[in-house]
């Protein structure tokens, strides 16, 4: 390791006047004092600045492009991530579609019920797990007719009317019926759907 | 992958969780168990028992139904072996003839209906839930099992399968309802005679405007 000359070193730190010292080390202190004075101020832009800035600089005509293309990280709680999961399932492998229009496998079913006086009829049974508000029918001429149609996978399914939130009755127009099996001799309407 | 995981870990507890009183749960599960362990298919009852749920069956009654149908699934299972013993029973063709049970329907029409597989059709494979459920309707109507047997697997022979089926049988009951009467005899010999050109039925409810259904509303 080099000595630094002390005169040196007290010019430095204040304690000498740079001016009284010998004309070889008013040149080092000058160099010393030059470089301290770069360490102090870094540049206004660094060399990596530089080189990101050209990374990213791209055509303006391409940068939607490169948005849509671009990769995206989520970060997402698990329960979420399930919870996204089981909307897009229920969405994608639920057999009620909303529309009219049935695939190879499917067919419309229509339900047509009178019930005079009725504030609501809707369709329950095995097409929709018996899961109650899937398929309200509708009476928008108050005659008491009520209907509606829905496409469903082509098979049998079970169903029955509820009417009014709580009175179960199964379709008199079905012309099929199968026993519930719950031993109070109450039957099932049979639909038989074609595709 | 992931929606695929999800439902295939979705059991018939987590389904059943909510949806029926809890203390039929155990009945329930126990039932479903006793099904998965005979490698019978569990959907029928997974349904029975959320249709029971949602109609507010007290337990006991709900659980006898889910056993009810356990015991048709059995008895299917059964028929459906000694009629097609050369090849496996498929659990499609196990609930369709449950439910043919459930209908009513004498296990020996079943058994002769799924036996009788005359050329050239039904195609191998071919479901047994439309012979099933026309006979059922024929029956209903009033007609003879063994003739009304007699005429669907003439309709077979004639080329007719699947849902075509069914217009048979409406169209035995049709002749049936015709004005001036025919005997049940009558009618089929009616029927068996337009084979294989009987009338496609046409919708139940012609009144009803097809709309765009949507969950909830």
């Amino acid at each position: 390791m080099t000595v630094i000359d002390p005169r040196l070193q007290e010019a430095l730190d204040g304690e000498r006047d740079p001016a009284a010292l010998p004309a070889e080390l008013r040149e080092a202190y000058a160099r010393l004092t030059a470089a301290a004075a770069l360490l102090r101020d870094p540049p206004a832009t660094s060399v990596a600045d530089r080189v990101m800035a050209e990374i990213r600089r791209e055509a303006p005509a391409r940068r939607p492009a490169n948005w849509l293309l671009r990769p995206v990280t989520f970060r997402l709680r698990p329960v979420w991530t399930l919870a996204v999961a089981a909307a897009v399932a229920a969405v994608v492998f639920l057999p009620f579609r909303e529309s009219a229009t049935p695939g190879a496998e499917e067919g419309v079913a229509q339900f047509v019920g009178h019930f005079p006086g009725a504030r609501s009829v809707e369709v329950v049974g095995s097409f929709n797990d018996w899961q109650r508000g899937a398929l309200a029918l509708r009476d928008e001429d108050h005659d008491g007719i009520w209907h509606g149609a829905v496409v469903l996978p082509a098979g049998q399914h079970e169903y029955m009317f509820v009417v009014d939130g709580e009175r179960w009755v199964a379709d008199p127009l079905a012309g099929r019926y199968v026993d519930d099996g719950f031993g109070a001799g109450q039957q099932n309407a049979l639909l038989i759907v074609r595709p | 992958m992931t929606l695929l995981l999800l439902l295939l870990l979705q059991s018939p507890h987590a389904r059943l969780e909510g949806r029926v009183p809890p203390a039929a749960l155990p009945g329930l599960d126990s039932l479903i168990e006793q099904a998965v362990a005979e490698s019978l298919p569990t959907e029928p009852l997974v349904q029975k028992a959320l249709e029971g749920g949602a109609k507010g069956i007290p337990v006991p009654r709900l659980v006898n139904g889910v056993r009810h149908g356990l015991v048709q699934l059995r008895d299917a299972r059964a028929i459906v072996s000694r009629a097609t013993p050369a090849r496996a029973s498929l659990d499609g063709d196990v609930a369709a003839v449950a439910a043919a049970l459930a209908r009513g329907l004498d296990p020996a029409l079943i058994e002769r209906l799924l036996s009788a597989a005359p050329p050239p059709e039904p195609a191998p494979g071919e479901p047994p839930g439309p012979v099933l459920h026309a006979a059922a309707d024929l029956v209903a109507h009033g007609f003879p099992a063994d003739s009304a047997a007699e005429l669907l697997r003439a309709a077979q022979q004639q080329g007719l399968h699947g849902t075509r089926l069914l217009d048979v049988a409406v169209a035995a009951s049709h002749e049936l309802q015709r004005e001036g009467g025919r005997t049940p005899v009558e009618a089929l010999a009616r029927v068996r005679a337009m084979l294989p050109n009987v009338p496609v039925a046409a919708p139940p409810h012609p009144r009803t405007v097809t709309r765009r259904a949507g969950r909830g509303s």
